[in-house]
């Protein structure tokens, strides 16, 4: 199958039809009717003329239209289709004010979002973790017996260089970071006073994850070493014989996002009789879904970093049906993972973290058994968010410390029952106990997708200093400064704009050469990077996204994309650095060679895939399946036309027009980009028409040419800014907004805009809705 | 039912001949019949270290009653199963100390690789180039299904220091592949035992999970409840699965779970704890036929163990370079090896009181265990008459006696165990240590 074909076909099955069954007209106009009473009347009409074929409410019916008719366009929208379509074969029999009568009472009765909410008002329901949820919990519960790893600035690792085979203070010559660890040092050795054909490096630093996933950890080297990841006895390469030409030593983990590794890495070039090889050593990765490279400086923070655990048990995907994860799905493959991660993690407690309690202990007076008594009533009370009665003390500690003298065994039996059980499944069943335990307990969920583990935040609990909003607020705020808070934000930012569909970037080696795997790693690595600062920096402000004339960049994607791609200091040696700004062809993320290239064929741009993209994440405008797939031309078979014309030709039809006539309308705005995202002027000697329009859900026609109008339209785009706030509200919280009060999206809409959109703001403002909403169990049982 | 001991008691009694018998191993009745009576042969490599006292150690060929002095005075009562081979000699040269060719050539046959360790006065070396016996003959069983087992081998080890180099590892998958042996028992049985044991533990606390999700119903609106139930639904159904697969077990495995004594840390002084521990979870993993093939590698090449135990405060290697005119060393080396002869007489008399799961006599009439060393002597460092101790039956060879081959290099008894389980090769190792073949006089 080619890569044309597969896309064309997920493309369109995706993307097709724009609501329901209706094709919809480009312009809209509501007029208000004369009738004394239009939606009463529409009620009548559509009884009598509609509802045999789509349902009494719009619900659809078997074998006649089995969709029910739910979207987001206007009623004057509605009201031109029905006219012009309605009923199917005798369009003529509904028109103008029936039509719009029509319209009228479908758009209030079911059809409009605000009647979808008025007929069934979401609720927040008990759901149970989900995968991503579980694999945090898990880690942070190891990290409370632990340490959180700080935030830090520093990148690379502290290297301390030795002359001699071992660590001798006396003899350490050299102390640094370094900022990736890439080392040819021949014969000569590291440096001055290190004698070449006998020395000693220790690397020690953290390694920072911002993709949860199977990694392949890769050591070249023609020395002995060995290299430890997440704890001081966990070796990960054990290459301490140096045999033979054996140099390459590769090793997969699962990583958790938004976790530092601490990462040590040890090298001893041994003197011997025989030749020696050159020493040589390069610490490389593979990350999830990408290219071998040196783990470059922006993952390595220099210095001490606390032990941290990742879970190797692969989770299923969670149930995604609503656009965000959500723990709702029983089945046995989730239950069976559930299990095989309790296990996992009842082993861990057993080898490190138990230890670890008795080394912070060993100064107690208390017996060996009353200590791992308390050692595992403080591990169930973190895993299930509150204190533990007595009953819950004898029913999870207890009675399986009383069963076996085996210490380990005692532990495995109580981690297993304690991480099966609902109380740490579900997070919401521990409310009620307290409202700073509450309050904490969904502040982690938000903002972490944990559970409250870090000292200061149970401390707060424990003092009942989370009772009001502005305690909470500011809890919030704290918490943000956190690499578990940074990778939620990421993956939200990644969810907003679709990332994780752009898998596989490949284009057409003879028009785009260059264009390597590795290109496409670093472009993924600027967008990031990009996403980030404008989180980060003064003012977090969200329109920003949308003005920055300036990329990351470094000097593959340079050389690659030209001098508008240079580094702005020439001199900058770190993998990535702002380029130099390009005012006139460069408007935020929106136009980043990442998002055009992936948005586009592998030999031609695809004005259908941007201008989806751009209704449906950055519009949050709602798009359906359509009812068939078609294939698009091929350029070759029309090889004088530009890709907007090609593209206008096949969606020409009036069929096709109703919904495409948005979608290009949009796509086509950023046709001065071509395939792999460069800037054009022209294609095929034909000057880029830029032209397109935007109808906004208020049914206004927005005319929009080129990318500077399209960002500036999208600056102060309320839709655009309710899709952003939406996505945000529904990633953190992973329940709907409306559950929150019908108003709750309104009320966030204004803080963001209060705030001059400060992202971080919107965030703790999503933290504090969900941190001081009622609890699911109020009123409820005993 | 009329059961058969051997294949060969099977054909007689049935008429048949040898040479027709091949023709019916197609028949599936027949091929079945003879694969379940057919005996299964094992074989286990015990190592311990810093060679032994030749004097109190090897019986005399000459001595037909074959009477053992006192280093294998706790071989006794498996005498007759006793073969001692004096003369083999690890001939293998290149880079590596005495100690490190001593173990990684021992089952491997062939040189070390040049590398960065550097040992005593020789040069310094990598890995072993070539697989071991005890990996080689594994993959041979794991390749047809009649020898297949769930491991294939398992590589025991007793206090081996938490250090992968050259004289740690006797065990190679393959050039530069040396394997771990694993020396802490408790994680031996979760390789053993693990999936068992989880599936038993998951069971234990079932039950009471079932309590705490009927409590979290209580608090919650029926809309929400649908999820506990379905999620309590899920609970029982594996409850009950695990209840049916509980009942099944004995038979599957062939014999309860070994019990180990728990909190036993991996520390010199608890060496005899860990050492039985060990060999009790090997009998069990054989008893279960989860493979046919062990190591079990005591300390390591060099290893220091103070057997205080014993009342010996010194560790072995260092009083393994003991002059033999230092008396109190030189007893406390027969001392310590004695205490080596009583572990792979406790093993073989395990096995002795084990009978085969499937009637075929004793355990041990189908084990061959061959106790090795990575020296000859201590003192001379020498690799020439290193000890190999065969204890079992199994391979056909005449046993119950002193055999000694003078001077001949090692990989020719390597050649001899190969083919004796059924995988004859034309060298093994080094070509060049394999010219004269297998050792005749054996059988």
């Amino acid at each position: 199958m080619n890569s044309r074909f597969a896309l064309t076909n997920s493309l369109f099955a995706a993307c097709l039809a724009l609501m329901g069954p209706f094709c919809v007209a480009t312009e809209s106009q509501t007029d208000s009717g004369a009738k004394v009473n239009p939606r009463l009347e529409g009620e009548l009409i559509y009884k009598r003329q509609c509802a045999d074929c789509h349902g009494a409410a719009g619900e659809g019916v078997n074998g006649a239209y089995e969709r029910s008719l739910v979207g987001d366009s206007s009623i004057g929208e509605l009201t031109k289709l029905i006219s012009e379509t309605m009923p199917e074969g005798e369009p003529e029999a509904c028109t103008a004010e029936d039509a719009q009568a029509v319209a009228d009472y479908i758009h209030y009765a079911f059809y409009s979002p605000a009647a979808q909410v008025r007929n069934r008002p979401p609720k927040v329901v008990l759901t149970h973790l989900t995968s991503d949820q579980l694999r945090q919990s898990l880690s942070d519960l190891y990290a409370h017996f632990s340490e959180i790893a700080a935030v830090s600035e520093t990148r690379g690792l502290h290297g301390l260089y030795f002359d001699g085979e071992r660590w001798k203070e006396d003899k350490k010559k050299i102390e640094r970071d370094d900022a990736t660890i890439n080392f040819d040092f021949g014969h000569d050795g590291p440096g001055d006073g290190i004698n070449g054909k006998q020395f000693y490096i220790y690397w020690e630093g953290g390694l920072e994850i911002q993709e949860t996933g199977r990694y392949q950890i890769i050591v070249e080297s023609s020395c002995s070493f060995n290299l430890k990841l997440g704890h001081a006895e966990r070796m990960l390469i054990d290459n301490h014989v140096q045999s033979g030409d054996k140099t390459v030593f590769n090793e997969p983990v699962e990583l958790t996002g938004g976790r530092v590794y601490p990462i040590r890495l040890e090298l001893r070039q041994r003197e011997r009789k025989t030749e020696q090889p050159p020493a040589k050593i390069v610490l490389r990765w593979i990350p999830p879904g990408g290219v071998e490279t040196v783990i470059p400086a922006r993952n390595l923070r220099s210095g001490w970093a606390p032990n941290a655990y990742s879970l190797q048990t692969h989770l299923p995907p969670d149930d995604r049906s609503y656009g965000y994860d959500r723990g709702i799905s029983i089945n046995r493959q989730w239950d069976d993972a559930v299990t095989a991660a309790a296990l996992e993690f009842a082993q861990i407690t057993v080898s490190e973290i138990w230890p670890t309690y008795q080394r912070q202990h060993r100064k107690d007076k208390t017996d060996n058994r009353t200590k791992l008594r308390d050692f595992l009533v403080e591990l169930i009370e973190v895993a299930f968010r509150g204190k533990l009665d007595d009953e819950q003390k004898s029913a999870y500690v207890d009675q399986f410390l009383m069963t076996t003298d085996d210490d380990s065994e005692a532990i495995k039996r109580v981690v297993l029952v304690a991480l099966k059980s609902p109380w740490f499944l579900y997070p919401s069943l521990g409310e009620l106990q307290n409202a700073s335990a509450t309050a904490a307990n969904r502040l982690a969920l938000v903002m972490y997708d944990s559970l409250p583990s870090d000292d200061w935040l149970l401390h707060r609990v424990g003092k009942g200093q989370l009772a009001n909003e502005a305690q909470i607020r500011e809890t919030a705020t704290r918490m943000l400064t956190d690499y578990r808070a940074r990778y939620k934000i990421r993956t939200m930012l990644h969810a907003w704009l679709n990332l994780q569909h752009l898998t596989d970037i490949r284009k057409d080696e003879s028009q785009f050469n260059g264009f390597e795997p590795e290109l496409v790693a670093d472009l993924k690595a600027s967008l990031n990077a990009a996403l980030d600062d404008v989180v980060w920096s003064d003012g977090s402000d969200y329109r920003k996204f949308f003005t920055r004339d300036w990329v990351y960049t470094n000097n593959r994607i340079a050389a690659f994309y030209g001098d508008c791609y240079k580094r702005a200091d020439e001199l900058a040696t770190t993998d990535l650095s702002p380029s130099v700004g390009d005012p006139e062809h460069r408007f935020g993320i929106m136009t980043h060679p990442f998002l055009m290239s992936g948005l586009a064929y592998h030999d031609s741009t695809s004005p259908i895939h941007r201008g989806v993209f751009l209704t449906r994440y950055v519009f949050g405008r709602t798009l359906r399946p359509p009812n068939e797939a078609f294939t698009p031309f091929s350029p070759d078979l029309h090889p004088d036309l530009t890709t907007r014309d090609r593209v206008s030709l096949q969606t020409g039809a009036e069929a096709c027009q109703a919904c495409h006539s948005r979608i290009n309308g949009l796509g086509f705005i950023l046709e001065n980009y071509d395939a792999v995202g460069r800037f054009r002027e022209q294609e095929k000697a034909k000057p880029i028409n830029a032209a397109g329009t935007y109808v906004s859900a208020d049914g206004e026609t927005i005319e929009l040419e080129g990318p500077h109008s399209l960002a500036s339209y999208l600056i102060d785009s309320d839709d655009a800014r309710r899709a952003f706030v939406n996505r945000a509200f529904q990633h953190f919280v992973k329940q709907p907004i409306e559950a929150f009060g019908v108003d709750a999206s309104q009320r966030l809409m204004q803080k963001f805009v209060e705030s001059q959109f400060n992202i971080q703001t919107l965030i703790v403002e999503i933290a504090v809705i969900s941190a001081t909403n009622p609890s699911i169990l109020e009123g409820q049982g005993t | 039912m009329i059961s058969f001991p051997t294949r060969r008691d099977f054909l007689v009694r049935s008429g048949i001949s040898l040479a027709a018998s091949n023709f019916l191993v197609g028949l599936p009745s027949f091929a079945s019949a003879s694969a379940s009576t057919s005996p299964k042969k094992r074989i286990v490599f015990v190592f311990s270290p810093n060679g032994v006292i030749p004097d109190h150690f090897w019986p005399d060929p000459a001595d037909e009653a074959m009477s053992l002095k006192r280093i294998l005075q706790p071989l006794e009562s498996v005498k007759s199963k006793l073969l001692t081979i004096h003369g083999m000699c690890n001939q293998i040269q290149g880079d590596g100390d005495g100690h490190m060719r001593g173990i990684g050539c021992l089952l491997t046959g062939i040189e070390l690789f040049p590398g960065d360790i550097q040992g005593g006065s020789d040069t310094p070396a990598g890995w072993s180039m070539g697989i071991s016996l005890d990996q080689y003959l594994r993959n041979q069983m794991q390749a047809a299904p009649e020898t297949q087992t769930r491991f294939g081998s398992l590589e025991f080890g007793v206090m081996v220091p938490e250090r992968a180099d050259t004289w740690t590892r006797m065990s190679y998958a393959g050039a530069n592949q040396p394997v771990a042996p694993i020396d802490n028992p408790y994680q031996m049985f979760d390789k053993l035992y693990g999936q068992t044991k989880n599936r038993e533990l998951l069971a234990s606390v079932l039950d009471g999970l079932g309590d705490e999700f009927r409590k979290a119903e209580q608090l919650i609106s029926a809309d929400d409840r649908r999820i506990l139930q379905d999620h309590l639904q899920m609970v029982r159904q594996i409850e009950q699965e695990l209840q049916r697969e509980m009942s099944q077990k004995p038979k599957d495995l062939g014999h309860a779970i070994p019990e180990l004594p728990p909190n036993i840390e991996e520390q010199n002084d608890n060496m005899p704890q860990l050492t039985r521990m060990q060999m009790d979870l090997m009998v069990s993993s054989f008893a279960s036929d989860f493979a046919r093939v062990a190591s079990f590698q005591i300390t390591n090449s060099v290893g220091g163990a103070k057997m205080r135990w014993l009342g010996i405060d010194e560790g072995h290697h260092e009083l393994s370079h003991e002059p033999d005119s230092n008396e109190s060393a030189y007893e406390n080396l027969i001392k310590i090896n004695t205490w080596y002869c009583e572990q792979v007489a406790y093993l073989a008399n395990r096995l002795a009181a084990t009978p085969e799961p499937d009637g075929n006599g004793s355990m041990l009439d189908n084990t061959t265990i061959v106790w090795t060393n990575e020296l000859g002597k201590g003192n001379s460092h020498t690799r020439d008459n290193i000890p190999f101790v065969l204890v079992g039956g199994g391979l056909g060879f005449k046993t119950g006696r002193a055999v000694d081959y003078k001077r001949v290099p090692h990989n020719r008894l390597l050649m001899t165990l190969a083919a004796a389980i059924g995988y004859p090769q034309d060298s093994f190792g080094n070509p060049d240590f394999c010219g004269d073949g297998v050792l005749t006089g054996l059988s």
